[in-house]
């Protein structure tokens, strides 16, 4: 006799009971919540309790955010260059270094890990403090370049780790099978070695580009209100209570992180060691 | 001793052209050992996960001992199942390991322990009560997925090609045991295989599972003696069809017309023979006999394999070596088909 | 170029970096938390910030309440991630939008989600104004306060908001590793749902969700910003007095400062301690 499938046994394809859709909607509005109010902040123009929706809209504060007379288009200039210079440095650096932990083991190996992985736990603020005079001392307090040093800290470390994890998964044969056919060091690292580590430098490149972008009590400390970056400029915003330029500089801040997902969200899952990392920003 | 049947169970998943498990009905005898055969991605280990009630059927029932299953979720229904990765749980120990099911019913811990006790010298584990499952070996792991199944002493046990990951010799160790823990706990149990050999050698019957269908289900004899089709015939490595025409106890092919024994039906167009089974260069016995040359010969260590042609027909035949030394390439034989080796399919 | 010395070529560039300025910075922090300050000619050590600070009411609420949301938020955090990971693990229909959205705010930074936070759950906040529109408040000081406020649910609700995401990305992982046959295995065992979840499941990714929480709780620890902008100033959390202490006027407040970035350095030391023995525990399994 024919009978109905039923509801007990278990399938990971099955359609999903109402209580755990429930969580899932849930779930989902309480991840976007936060930005909404910050979107229309941003293209208010009044906007007081209790309405719900501004009584007014208008684009001021986009109009201020992008005026050659504010702060927000100088600091957002900051802020890239200062990303991409510390990440260019932790590529340049960290690479190699991502490399010897990746391929080989070796004695101290261990403890080697642990100084990598420390930056990346200990919270900024206890080593920016300790830094401030000496950058002082060395005239890079207040410096561009003293900024960018300091998040070398939390963006080293990072990169190793995450090229470290590329390397665990690659195979040196292949650079010793392009020597064999005759290839120089130069040549194989660029047609052998480099397109093989390339998505994964790439991934690890976009997300320590996220983790200078976010940074804010080094640039606070080290920077001494001289170097002004996005953040410092959205807290500064956000404390004065100017909740319309707070939201539009907010929306222009998340745009960059919008953007690396859009290109890499694939290899996300699975990266452990990249995302334990991405706590950072 | 539970008695297990399928009555027209189906698996289908969206989006696919074919369903995974399609119509399968069969009835397996309480006590009985029974092997599903097939190639990989068969349905097989759909159909045991379905019985496990690890996955809902799309249509169709599962009973035990005449009652139906479905309702029930995988932990009420006793049937237990081991898989090929032996998944014991890494940290637990093994003693602990097979002692889980128990645990998860509440017994209490001293009747745990004995049943554990007992278990492990069952498999002749006795000392490994307090070992890890990564400080032992392969086979010692898989005896103890055994060990952690059977001391429930489950309605069915299910095997989802539990001796895969085994190199040959533990293979056969493990076949061993399993064959003795059957005979000794009486269990009704179904194994997955895709190996031919283990299926013949393990099982009271074997169901051949071909394309998600159900293909043949019967003994080891009858499935290599008298394969239902083509394709079964094929799987357990049959070699000649011959094309023709049946009569009243005939056939007539281009090899000639041969007597059929009485068991084999009177219809169908190809005619098949083992290369095993078939007396090359014997006296000339006038029934079912012909000439053929010989085209190839080839030593193979047990066996020589010859290749023989007649008109457009090449067949296969299986010889012993010493039967087969003074027989020269490109010579004409003589070839014999006993009666009792032709089958007919249709 | 021998290969001996391969290695240590490779590494010392990194390393050399990380030691000057990590631990660097540790040391000098450490030296100037034992007073010397040789900028105004004090060069002798003393425990003297220690010994102020520990024995001052003001750090020690500090402390506690810096300690109480750190917990808090990981406690919850970890909770609701175990949830999010369990029901993300299955196929379901729109599971890539919720994974992209999980995704996309690993990549918000934690300032914007504090600032939404403000926006969202300050008394005159959206749902202040909801609440209104409800008629449950008559104004904007009904409504509860959540920022500025001593039980720092405001502060609680923004790590909650950012690591929920991390945390079950870490969880997510692991659980891919090992598939849903172990639970497979002892549901036919006998298990039922929950004690498949509490036996089987919760056992094998607890390594992974342990150094995850330790992360949270180690970064919740010594974060500036968002205690900055959403926490009371008094008791504020400890990383705020550091930099309070740090740019006080008084330069002898400076020490103290320094002292209390040693603590929360050492309390991360520990919080690094128990992640590589969980790590080399879980590598073992």
């Amino acid at each position: 006799m024919l009978m109905q499938t039923n509801r007990h046994t278990e399938n990971s394809r099955d359609g999903l009971s109402g209580p755990v859709w429930f969580s899932l909607i849930l779930l989902v509005s309480w991840l976007v919540l936060p930005l909404i109010p910050l979107a229309i902040w941003s293209v208010s123009r009044s906007w007081y309790f209790p309405d719900i929706i501004p009584s007014a809209f208008s684009l001021r504060a986009w109009n201020y955010v992008f005026s050659s007379t504010s702060d927000v288009l100088p600091a957002l200039g900051v802020t890239t260059l200062i990303a991409l210079c510390a990440t260019l440095l932790s590529v340049i650096i960290g690479l190699p270094a991502g490399r010897a932990l990746g391929l080989y083991q070796f004695r101290g190996k261990a403890l080697v890990e642990l100084l990598i992985l420390a930056p990346t736990i200990v919270p900024g603020i206890a080593v920016a403090l300790g830094l401030h005079v000496v950058f002082l001392s060395l005239g890079l307090a207040g410096s561009y370049l003293g900024v960018l040093i300091v998040h070398l800290i939390p963006t080293l470390p990072y990169m190793v780790l995450v090229m470290a994890g590329v390397f665990a998964n690659y195979n040196p044969d292949t650079e010793a099978q392009a020597r064999s056919l005759g290839a120089s060091a130069i040549q194989t690292f660029f047609y052998v070695t480099l397109p093989a580590i390339l998505p994964g430098l790439l991934i690890g490149s976009l997300f320590t580009f996220l983790v200078s972008w976010s940074q804010y009590i080094l640039t606070l400390l080290i920077g001494g209100g001289r170097v002004v970056t996005l953040p410092l400029l959205l807290f500064n915003f956000a404390s004065a209570g100017r909740n319309d330029i707070t939201g539009a500089i907010s929306m222009i801040y998340i745009l960059p992180g919008v953007v690396l997902l859009l290109l890499g969200a694939r290899h996300l899952t699975g990266r452990s060691r990249a995302v334990e990392s991405l706590r950072q920003i | 001793m539970t008695d297990v049947s399928l009555e027209k169970l189906t698996k289908a998943y969206p989006g696919q052209t074919r369903p995974a498990v399609n119509d399968v009905s069969m009835h397996i005898d309480g006590g009985s050992l029974t092997a599903l055969l097939g190639p990989s991605a068969c349905g097989k280990s759909t159909i045991l996960k379905m019985i496990a009630g690890l996955l809902p059927p799309t249509s169709g029932d599962i009973r035990f001992a005449r009652q139906s299953v479905l309702q029930l979720p995988p932990n009420r229904r006793d049937a237990v199942m081991v898989f090929q990765n032996h998944l014991l749980f890494p940290y637990m120990t093994v003693g602990e390991n097979i002692g889980f099911g128990l645990k998860m019913r509440h017994e209490p811990k001293k009747d745990i322990d004995r049943a554990v006790g007992r278990m492990l010298e069952l498999v002749q584990l006795e000392d490994m009560g307090t070992r890890k499952p990564n400080q032992l070996s392969g086979g010692q792991q898989q005896r103890v997925a055994l060990a952690r199944a059977l001391i429930l002493r489950p309605k069915i046990l299910l095997l989802d090609e539990p001796f895969s990951n085994l190199d040959a010799n533990l293979r056969l160790e493990m076949q061993q045991l399993l064959n003795s823990l059957h005979q000794e706990l009486g269990t009704t149990m179904l194994f997955v295989t895709h190996d031919k050999e283990e299926a013949v050698g393990l099982s009271n019957k074997i169901a051949l599972i071909l394309n998600g269908t159900l293909r043949q289900y019967a003994s080891a004899t009858v499935l290599y003696g008298q394969p239902k089709d083509e394709d079964v015939a094929r799987f357990f490595g049959a070699r000649n069809f011959v094309p023709g025409k049946c009569g009243p106890g005939y056939f007539d092919c281009a090899l000639g017309r041969f007597t059929l024994p009485e068991s084999v039906s009177s219809t169908g167009r190809l005619l098949t023979f083992r290369p095993e089974n078939i007396v090359v260069g014997g006296d000339n016995i006038l029934e079912n006999s012909f000439h053929a040359t010989l085209a190839s010969k080839q030593f193979l260590g047990s066996q020589t394999v010859l290749g023989l042609q007649k008109g457009d027909i090449f067949f296969e035949a299986l010889l012993s070596p010493q039967i087969a030394e003074p027989l020269q390439e490109g010579s004409t034989v003589s070839v014999h088909l006993p009666q009792r080796s032709l089958w007919i399919l249709g | 170029m021998l290969e001996r010395w391969k290695i240590p070529l490779l590494l010392s560039p990194a390393l050399l970096l990380i030691a000057g300025l990590f631990l660097g910075g540790l040391f000098l922090g450490l030296i100037g938390s034992l007073g010397y300050m040789p900028l105004l000619g004090r060069e002798e050590l003393n425990l003297d910030a220690y010994r102020n600070i520990l024995f001052s009411t003001g750090f020690y609420q500090s402390f506690l309440l810096t300690f109480y949301i750190s917990l808090m938020s990981t406690i919850i955090a970890s909770a609701l991630a175990i949830g999010a990971a369990l029901i993300l693990r299955r196929h379901f229909i729109g599971r890539s939008v919720i994974n992209f959205l999980f995704q996309l705010n690993l990549t918000v930074p934690h300032l914007v989600g504090a600032v939404g936070i403000l926006y969202l759950f300050s008394q005159s906040g959206f749902f202040a104004r909801l609440a209104f529109e409800f008629r449950l408040i008559s104004g904007p000081s009904d409504f509860p306060a959540m920022i500025y406020d001593p039980l720092a649910i405001g502060i609680i609700l923004q790590y909650v908001w950012k690591e929920v995401p991390f945390i079950g990305m870490i969880l997510l992982a692991n659980m891919q590793t090992f598939g849903h046959d172990y639970e497979a295995v002892s549901r036919t065992l006998g298990a039922n749902r929950w004690q498949s979840f509490r036996f089987v499941l919760l056992p094998l990714v607890s390594p992974g969700l342990l150094a995850a929480a330790l992360i949270v709780f180690a970064f919740t620890f010594g974060a500036y910003e968002i205690p900055a902008l959403l926490g009371q100033s008094y008791p504020a959390a400890l990383p705020v007095l550091a930099y309070q202490s740090f740019t006080d006027v008084d330069l002898n407040a400076r020490p103290e400062a320094l002292a209390m970035a040693m603590i929360i350095a050492l309390l991360s030391a520990v919080m690094i301690f128990g992640y590589a023995r969980l790590a080399r525990r879980y590598m073992r399994s």
